[in-house]
């Protein structure tokens, strides 16, 4: 109890302390703008720290790859958004590769059950001179989920060999508003086919080597899900030309919601699988954790570095809402005139950014209502507390991890997308943002959900501060002009705070002690 | 005459990290009754309860429950079977409401509504307690959560690890009295250091010493063996 309020009280004393600094520095009508930005960077702060936190809290998984994904599900949504093409060549590869896993593991019951009869005879078999039988013998010691594995990378790396990522990805290819100039930025069509069964063999060899006994599906549905996801693939690609024009010709607003859907869903996917494949072998070691998620870390950058260029795009254009360029007076004005700024206490203001605040609000209350009141969320606490105790109870925690994960990599993702209109998009936006998320996470206090939206949103505060410190400076009385500081102490502020609450409290503000 | 037990473990030996800990432990629970599994402090008692759910999966043995061999499955499938357990130290989720506590337990939608007047039945405090913190209840009351949890769905089996640590004697009775009803419908094993307290309750025993199990039979029978109870558990009848 007196924890819990002595926690809150020390957030509102330094929410309230870093408002006040900034109203006796720089004037209410300073102050002002730079809360607000302190509030949207806090906002962005927060749909990076929310799965951080989730994430460490209950796996006790840091994981740097965070910002990565995040970077990833702006280029990806930055790409939806402005050229859907990337998008409609490589969905259906996916899908592809998903639909030949799905009838794999369907599969993989009745051929695992005939691989082992056979292994059985071959290795029980007496007859015929040495050398058949030593080959006999060792085919039947073979790892054959190994090599079925083994064989699907090769498949599927055959299949994306020559894949022409970095031209589908060139914006200059594509002029918005529904023309295609180059089409010869694509595979035609008949390759693209290939490719599609290529990748549908990689996925059916990955089904067979990943099939374990246990809980499945009722035989055929499965079947019928492969065909359903296939043909959608198919179609896709038979009719990328058209949908792309169709995409394009599409309002801003419609797009703009493609693209968070695009980040999300990315986040999403690349969570899940980083999660069942190099996380969930390494469970209590956080070593072998950290250098992975490091690696990570580093090739996805060099990867989308690879395939988009060194240089980011400019920001994404912003949903028609925020876009005319005008100045609103008011609120109740800019929903009539739908300016791209708002006049705070006189200063302009993006309306864009009050949107970024609002959007990271909408997910803080969803989040925190998922955590309180579903089953999810409900295992999700008990979890964080005591996961074997979880387990005990019959419940699958590590399906609840790999859901977890794959929910805060979508938070990450649609965070890239929703910053792309407000700070561009380009290669080292991952490690910039993880940094301020990573410290956030611990001004909250690791793993603590309201601790680190309260981290988040005043690290934020700290930072704006910082920014107007050192581009306008602080008008002190006795100072004839106003006092400007260098560059690095607008990085430095976010540390300050950081190193100021963990002298009042080395667990974090929600932190228990350990 | 192998159905006439819920829980057969069999040889079983188990790891935790390097050091063997089980190294030949036997035991069988005949259904419907209360197996008391004695021992002194760090004979192996939790690590056979945790070994039976798959916590701590035995390296070598056989764990038999309901005629089908458990051993080796991931710990949620084995309690989605119909185990449950009470873990030591009243192991219940501080952070959620008694009544979260409970729900969480639930393994179909509405498994708390049909069992509700059983389990408030023997543990009436917990309605009154009901949307309180767990953390907020006394070590009584949480004993009493983590057993009534275990009751939540409809279990076969229930794994109880020392409840009667750190309760005060008036709480025990009530312990005790609340066991042997709920022992009336599902089938218990009960690790207990209060000699007195299992004895009461328990129809068999078994005892494991370092390790190992090195007897088993009718509760009665070990009350007047005054040389076994004196040499393996350094108890007086």
């Amino acid at each position: 109890m007196l924890r819990r309020y002595r926690a809150f009280t020390i957030s509102i004393v330094l929410g309230l302390a870093l408002i006040g600094l900034a109203y006796a520095w720089l004037g209410a009508t300073k102050a002002a703008s730079t809360l607000l930005s302190g509030l949207t960077l806090g906002a962005l702060y927060f749909l990076l720290a929310a799965g951080l936190s989730l994430i460490f809290g209950l796996m006790d998984v840091l994981n740097f790859a965070h910002g990565t994904l995040f970077m990833i599900g702006a280029y990806m949504g930055y790409s939806a958004f402005g050229n859907p093409r990337l998008l409609l060549n490589t969905l259906p590869l996916f899908l592809m590769f998903l639909a030949g896993a799905t009838v794999g593991t369907e599969a993989g019951r009745p051929v695992r059950a005939w691989g082992q009869a056979a292994r059985r005879r071959l290795s029980t078999a007496a007859s015929g001179n040495d050398a058949r039988q030593t080959l006999k013998a060792t085919l039947a010691r073979l790892p054959f989920p190994y090599l079925f594995a083994l064989l699907s990378i090769g498949v599927a790396l055959w299949g994306l060999w020559g894949f022409p990522l970095n031209r589908l990805v060139a914006f200059e290819a594509t002029a918005t508003g529904g023309a295609i100039p180059t089409a010869e930025a694509q595979d035609p069509l008949p390759v693209m086919g290939a490719r599609l069964a290529q990748m549908a063999l990689a996925g059916l060899l990955l089904g067979l080597a990943v099939v374990r006994e246990g809980t499945q599906r009722r035989a055929g549905t499965g079947a019928a899900l492969a065909v359903v996801v296939a043909l959608i693939g198919a179609l896709t690609l038979v009719a990328r030309d058209p949908l792309e024009g169709f995409l394009l010709a599409l309002p801003v607003d419609l797009r703009f919601l493609l693209a968070l859907i695009v980040g999300a869903a990315t986040g999403a996917l690349l969570g899940a699988l980083i999660e069942r494949t190099l996380i969930r072998p390494f469970y209590g070691n956080p070593i072998t954790q950290i250098v992975l998620t490091l690696g990570l870390m580093f090739m996805g950058t060099e990867l989308v570095r690879a395939v988009w260029g060194r240089e980011g795009h400019p920001p994404m254009t912003v949903p028609s809402p925020f876009a005319q360029s005008c100045r609103s007076e008011n609120l109740l004005a800019w929903l009539t005139q739908q300016c791209s700024s708002i006049s705070v206490l006189g200063r302009a203001f993006p309306t864009y950014r009050l949107f970024i605040i609002l959007f990271g609000l909408l997910i803080l209350t969803g989040i925190g209502l998922l955590l309180r009141y579903s089953r999810l969320g409900m295992i999700i606490r008990a979890g964080v507390q005591d996961r074997e105790m979880v387990e005990a109870l019959g419940i699958n925690v590590r399906r609840v991890f790999t859901w977890v994960f794959a929910l805060g990599s979508a938070l990450a993702g649609i965070g890239g997308v929703i910053a792309a209109p407000f700070v561009g998009v380009y290669p080292e936006m991952g490690s910039i943002f993880q940094l301020q998320a990573f410290i956030a996470v611990v001004i909250g206090g690791m793993g603590s959900y309201p601790g680190t939206a309260v981290g988040a949103f005043l690290l934020g505060l700290a930072r704006a501060l910082g920014d107007t410190i050192v581009t306008s400076g602080i008008s002190l009385p006795w100072l004839e002009e106003a006092l400007k500081a260098s560059p690095a102490v607008a990085r430095a502020s976010t540390v300050l705070i950081m190193a100021i609450v963990l002298l009042v409290r080395p667990a974090g503000i929600f932190g228990r002690k350990e | 005459m192998a159905n006439r037990y819920l829980l057969e473990v069999q040889d079983i030996h188990t790891f935790i990290g390097q050091f063997h800990i089980l190294q030949g432990v036997s035991l069988a629970v005949p259904e419907g009754s209360i197996t008391a599994v004695l021992g002194r402090n760090g004979a192996g008692k939790t690590t056979t309860l945790k070994s039976i759910l798959g916590l701590t999966p035995p390296r070598q043995g056989r764990v038999v429950f309901g005629g089908q061999e458990i051993q080796g499955q991931p710990a949620y499938e084995i309690a989605a079977m119909g185990v449950g357990y009470v873990p030591e130290h009243r192991a219940i989720f501080t952070g959620l409401s008694v009544a979260e506590n409970l729900r969480i337990a639930e393994r179909q939608r509405g498994d708390l509504e049909r069992r509700a007047d059983f389990i408030f039945g023997l543990f009436p405090d917990l309605k009154r307690l009901y949307r309180l913190p767990g953390g907020h209840l006394s070590g009584g009351q949480q004993q009493m959560l983590a057993i009534a949890r275990a009751l939540v769905p409809d279990n076969r089996l229930l794994l109880i690890d020392e409840p009667s640590e750190g309760l005060a004697p008036i709480l025990i009775q009530q312990l005790i009295e609340a066991i042997r009803r709920l022992s009336e419908q599902v089938t218990v094993v009960l690790v207990e250091q209060n000699f007195r307290m299992a004895s009461q309750l328990a129809e068999w025993y078994v005892i494991i010493d370092d390790g190992r199990s090195v007897c088993n039979g009718r509760m009665a029978e070990l009350l007047r063996d005054e040389e076994t109870v004196r040499r393996y558990l350094g108890a007086t009848v």
